[in-house]
């Protein structure tokens, strides 16, 4: 075993541990970064239909295999914008509908807590 | 040596077969007959350490994502999607066998299993004696296994106190053992005390082992760490929980007789727990709780 014990002088040290998932954060694209960035969910969309962002989903991939990959997102590219804003569509939908919904509670919360309504219309 | 003839044999004899943290464990190597056009041979001291890696792609894409729900779709309990199993040598220790004039044959060694040694199990480590020797024909790589069972007295005692992972600790879970260190096989026996702090629905109380296989490889990328929980044990239903009045239950788990050791290698570690839940009573009761307390399991005496 090993945590919490003194080294003995002859035996060689441990050798170092690599890091886990967590420890290294999460793994994505330059692209993807950016599109998680936006403030708006609108603009998330908006920058998830770029085709830089579709392509960079084959990084990471060997020789071939990434420009197969690659092949394939070019061939589905007007699918997947589609899909985007097929959901852009269903999300303004639904998000008009609890917005109303939500109305009287959203006025109590400004009327009565205005630092958590300020603080919930930040996010 | 002629083209089709057998590589020459060799042969390594590890004693004792089996060893402890700080003992020393020796090697005799052997061979049929001298091996020739030896340029070296060298004696490495390691493990064999078992790990699993997402193989290709970025591990958070969008992509990443779809693929696992498509497996979690169709194809679960097979090897689709973008996580492997692997496993990657890790020498220890290395010693120049003699090789005088390009001619090998035999040597030995001896080697003390150093204190911070993770404990032999098919899901973490391998132990392992390999002779490797260059030469002018075919190499030779060859091992031989020993195991390494890490004992009671061979770990540290402070494994940290109880974690809350789940709820608002509206109840305070403490569990108390009657030792951190428990052997394969062995009845994990403690107390679990819920403190409420206000009056609460009645509460279920249930107990079980937690182990959590963590892989940390040092140039792949690392899989999500891999929990499975024990038979759950019943400890109580309808508790009260209410202010101003600590219930404690008694329980036992028992660990699996081959259960892997706690260990912490270079590419992948085993943790043990033992895990806690409290569920209240009623639909607008608060969110069930949660609570590991991290224990030692040891496989040699």
């Amino acid at each position: 075993m090993t945590a919490g014990q003194e080294p003995y002088s002859d035996e060689p040290a441990a050798p170092a541990r690599g890091l886990t998932r967590e420890e290294r954060g999460r793994d994505i694209s330059a692209a993807q970064a950016e599109a998680e960035a936006k403030p708006s969910t609108f603009k998330r969309m908006l920058a998830s239909m770029s085709p830089r962002f579709v392509w960079s989903m084959a990084e990471g991939y060997p020789p071939v295999l990434k420009q197969f990959i690659q092949f394939c997102l070019v061939l589905i590219y007007p699918a997947w914008v589609f899909g985007v804003l097929a959901a852009a569509l269903v999300y303004a939908v639904v998000y008009s509908v609890l917005w109303v919904i939500f109305w009287p509670a959203r006025a109590w919360m400004k009327r009565n807590k205005p630092e958590e309504y300020a603080a919930s219309q930040l996010k | 040596m002629g083209l089709f003839s057998r590589g020459p044999a060799v042969t390594i004899d590890v004693s004792p077969a089996v060893v402890a943290p700080r003992q020393t464990v020796a090697v005799a190597v052997s061979t049929g007959r001298p091996i020739d056009k030896v340029t070296s041979a060298t004696l490495e001291w390691g493990y064999t350490n078992f790990y699993r890696y997402h193989w290709a792609g970025r591990a958070d894409s969008a992509m990443a994502g779809a693929g696992e729900a498509l497996w979690m779709y169709d194809d679960v309990g097979t090897n689709v999607g973008g996580d492997r199993d692997a496993d990657e040598w890790v020498s220890v220790t290395k010693v120049d066998l003699p090789c005088a004039d390009g001619v090998f044959a035999g040597g030995s060694s001896a080697f003390r299993v150093p204190s911070w040694a993770p404990g032999s199990s098919p899901e973490i480590v391998r132990w392992s004696c390999r002779v490797i020797i260059e030469r002018g024909g075919r190499d030779i790589d060859t091992h031989s296994e020993f195991a390494v069972r890490v004992g009671r007295g061979d770990v540290a005692a402070d494994v940290g106190g109880s974690e809350v992972i789940m709820g608002g600790a509206e109840t305070v879970i403490s569990v108390d053992l009657v030792s951190p260190v428990f052997a394969a096989g062995e009845l994990v026996r403690g107390i679990v005390r819920l403190t409420p702090t206000r009056d609460l629905p009645d509460g279920d109380l249930a107990v079980c082992w937690r182990k959590s296989r963590e892989s940390h490889p040092l140039t792949r990328t690392p899989t999500p760490a891999g929990a499975l929980d024990g038979p759950i044990i019943g400890l109580g239903k309808h508790i009260p929980l209410r202010a101003g009045a600590p219930v404690a239950l008694r329980f036992e788990i028992a660990l699996p007789v081959d259960a892997a050791p706690t260990a912490s290698a270079v590419h992948s570690s085993m943790k043990w727990f033992v895990q806690a839940r409290l569920f209240y009573a009623g639909l607008t009761a608060p969110m069930t709780e949660r609570v590991l307390r991290p224990i030692v399991v040891v496989n040699g005496p």
